[in-house]
């Protein structure tokens, strides 16, 4: 196990390199030079436009940006090689040791931006993996019990359907249902955007209120992915040898079902829930725009628009280091529950 | 001269009559299959409309609608569905039916587009890659394993605000995470086709790497990547559906179901149907999109149609 989780993490090295070099090179080549408002500035001359991006260390070799961002640039200073990038600025510490930028917009640490955003995106994502995963367990068995009747074609529409339709417009729809229609019929209505209410919000009822539609249809899309799996990962369990021994040796079926079959079924679930996690922080960025959540998707997109690059590059490498992670756990959790594959 | 032609023959002979009707028995068989899958069927059916539609959409919009995509009818503003505008109309009275014509050109358009793209080099790069094997394979790989590690909306949105794109550059900007999946998909199947016996009789018959790789792993693997084609074209046009929603894509006046209902969003209030209509249409493309591939892939494989 130990041999297997170091090769997997030695593997993710590479990777994580060309992640980093991707959206560093993807930004300095498109948009590299640009400082937001500062060529539209007429008080600027062209000699100060010059000390401010120099002060920005935008006036250095590319390669010389790229190790300074990922924070080598300090690591080789503190060994004494500092001398090796080129003298003449201030090294900076990089996202090496945990500094991810400032904002283009407003200078303060990107880092303290995303943290801040962080536990509102969790809130919203985790809720809708454990409502997803939760009803699909179950929605999947009784599928597969009943395999070709009537539920189960019912069930089996409801998840290709989920698969179909546009997160956005599912929310949009809820909305005119929930707050626009509800409120208008005097009903008791769902606020359709935020976190908390402006005034007076922040209790936990209050909070559930705000929560429920995103998470729903965020939900939506993991039930109808997952509860298809569980199903055939259930059918395919029910016919295997060991449930029929256990029916020959007179087992309950109820006992050999939810036992010993479930047990073997949704073990590979778990995989697939892992390979969600990256999505607890970048899943539901639309959903987000839609319901106006405050979580990183949120963020990253009001800062696109406002040309913060520096923002942008650092939520997305946070989110492509969660990806690996994710992946890495996934298979380590893949390898806990089904032994076989540790000597594959 | 004759007796050169004489002995050409029968080494030729016992490769291609075997493979050319191994190759029509299993595409004869397959859309049998697939005949009988009614669900399919109709698909392929609805899919086929929404193709002609978008090509036809500007004598659709003269003979059929007889608006334009951008003719204004001020007197008629947010019309209900009425016998002149069959679908209402929007904010400047612009004629629904219309734009949803038009709009599937831009979401079919980006999305064929897209697939094509992607396909080509998942594709190109999954048969090198399983083929080779050795470094390519090692290098090649961890080039996917990079691409597919990159959060994909926020490198869209990125790209989007950076490039401005029309549908072409939207195209090149999905297919540029696209192509990962895809040549993992593709190699996995070589590698599994490369220690095939018909492979391996094949090479020992002489045949070069490149007939192999072109004539032979590359007509097996097709299958796959039909299928694999169906299914990404409901992922983009749902990807490509999100960015002109999210006002990136496709820019109004240009009328795409996304950004009309971007549009629609201030008015859903008191204007249904402005929301309703187009969220209707990337619905069915990205549900007929999907039931198609599922049926393809039944049909290719029957042993999978029962899980």
């Amino acid at each position: 196990m130990v041999g297997y989780v170091a090769r997997r993490l030695i593997m993710a090295i590479p990777v994580l390199f060309g992640v980093t070099l991707i959206t560093f090179l993807l930004m300095h080549f498109t948009a590299g030079s640009y400082v937001p408002g500062l060529q539209l500035d007429p008080n600027l001359k062209p000699s100060d436009i010059a000390r401010i991006r120099s002060n920005l260390g935008l006036d250095r070799p590319v390669l010389v940006q790229y190790l300074d961002w990922l924070g080598i640039g300090a690591i080789l200073q503190q060994v004494g090689l500092g001398g090796l990038l080129g003298g003449g600025h201030n090294i900076d510490t990089g996202i090496l040791e945990g500094n991810f930028g400032r904002s283009l917009i407003d200078g303060t640490p990107v880092l303290t931006a995303v943290l801040e955003r962080l536990p509102n995106t969790i809130e919203l994502t985790a809720t809708a993996i454990v409502l997803g995963a939760a009803v699909s367990i179950p929605v999947g068995v009784v599928s597969a019990l009943r395999r070709g009747g009537r539920l189960d074609q019912g069930l089996t529409a409801i998840s290709v359907a989920g698969f179909a339709v546009p997160q956005f417009w599912l929310g949009l729809m809820l909305i005119l249902l929930f707050s626009v229609t509800f409120h208008a019929w005097h009903l008791p209505w769902l606020p359709s955007s935020g976190a908390t209410s402006p005034i007076g919000g922040g209790g936990l009822l209050d909070r559930l209120e705000h929560l429920v539609m995103p998470a729903v249809v965020l939900a939506f899309f993991y039930l109808s992915n997952w509860s298809r799996f569980v199903r055939s990962s259930m059918v395919e369990t029910l016919s295997q040898d060991f449930v029929r021994t256990a029916r020959s040796k007179g087992m309950t079926e109820r006992r050999t079902v939810y036992v010993h079959a479930l047990r073997n079924a949704i073990a590979p679930l778990v995989t697939l829930v892992g390979l969600e996690l990256p999505g607890l922080v970048s899943g539901a960025l639309i959903i987000e725009v839609v319901f106006g959540w405050p979580g990183i998707g949120l963020l990253a997109f009001q800062r696109a628009l406002q040309f913060d690059f520096t923002t942008v590059m650092g939520i997305t490498t946070f989110a492509a280091v969660l990806v690996v992670a994710g992946n890495l756990l996934a298979d380590m959790l893949y390898a806990v529950v089904d032994p076989r594959v540790r000597y594959a | 001269m004759i007796e050169s032609n004489e002995l050409a023959a029968p080494r030729a002979a016992p490769l291609e009559p075997a493979g050319g009707r191994a190759g029509r028995g299993f595409w004869q068989h397959s859309w049998e299959e697939l005949r009988s899958n009614r669900l399919g069927i109709a698909s392929a059916v609805l899919l086929a409309l929404l193709i002609v539609v978008a090509l036809t959409a500007p004598f659709f919009s003269q003979f059929v609608t007889h608006f334009g995509t951008t003719q204004q009818d001020l007197n008629n503003p947010f019309s209900a569905p009425s016998r002149t505008h069959w679908l209402g109309t929007d904010e400047l009275g612009r004629d629904t039916v219309t734009r949803l014509a038009y709009g599937a050109r831009i979401s079919l358009g980006v999305g064929f587009l897209t697939v094509a793209i992607s396909l080509t080099i998942g594709a190109m790069v999954g048969l090198f890659a399983g083929f080779y094997g050795g470094v390519l394979d090692d290098v090649l790989m961890r080039i996917v394993d990079v691409v597919l590690a990159l959060p994909p909306v926020f490198l869209f949105i990125l790209m989007s605000i950076l490039f401005r794109p029309n549908a072409i550059t939207l195209s090149v900007i999905i297919a540029s995470l696209g192509w990962a999946s895809l040549a993992r998909l593709v190699r996995s199947e070589v590698l599994s086709l490369r220690s095939r016996e018909f492979i391996v009789a094949t090479r020992s018959l002489g045949a070069r790497n490149g007939r192999l790789i072109f004539r032979h792993v590359l007509p097996n693997s097709l299958q796959l990547m039909i299928v694999a084609a169906s299914l990404g074209l409901a992922q983009v046009v749902l990807i490509e559906a999100a960015l002109d929603f999210l006002g990136l894509g496709i820019q109004p006046p240009t009328p795409s179901w996304g950004n009309m209902l971007s549009n629609a969003q201030e008015y859903f209030v008191h204007s249904v149907w402005l929301v309703i209509f187009p969220g209707l249409m990337i619905f069915l493309t990205v549900l007929a999109a999907n039931l198609l591939g599922n049926a393809l892939r039944d049909a290719f494989d029957p042993r999978l149609r029962h899980l």
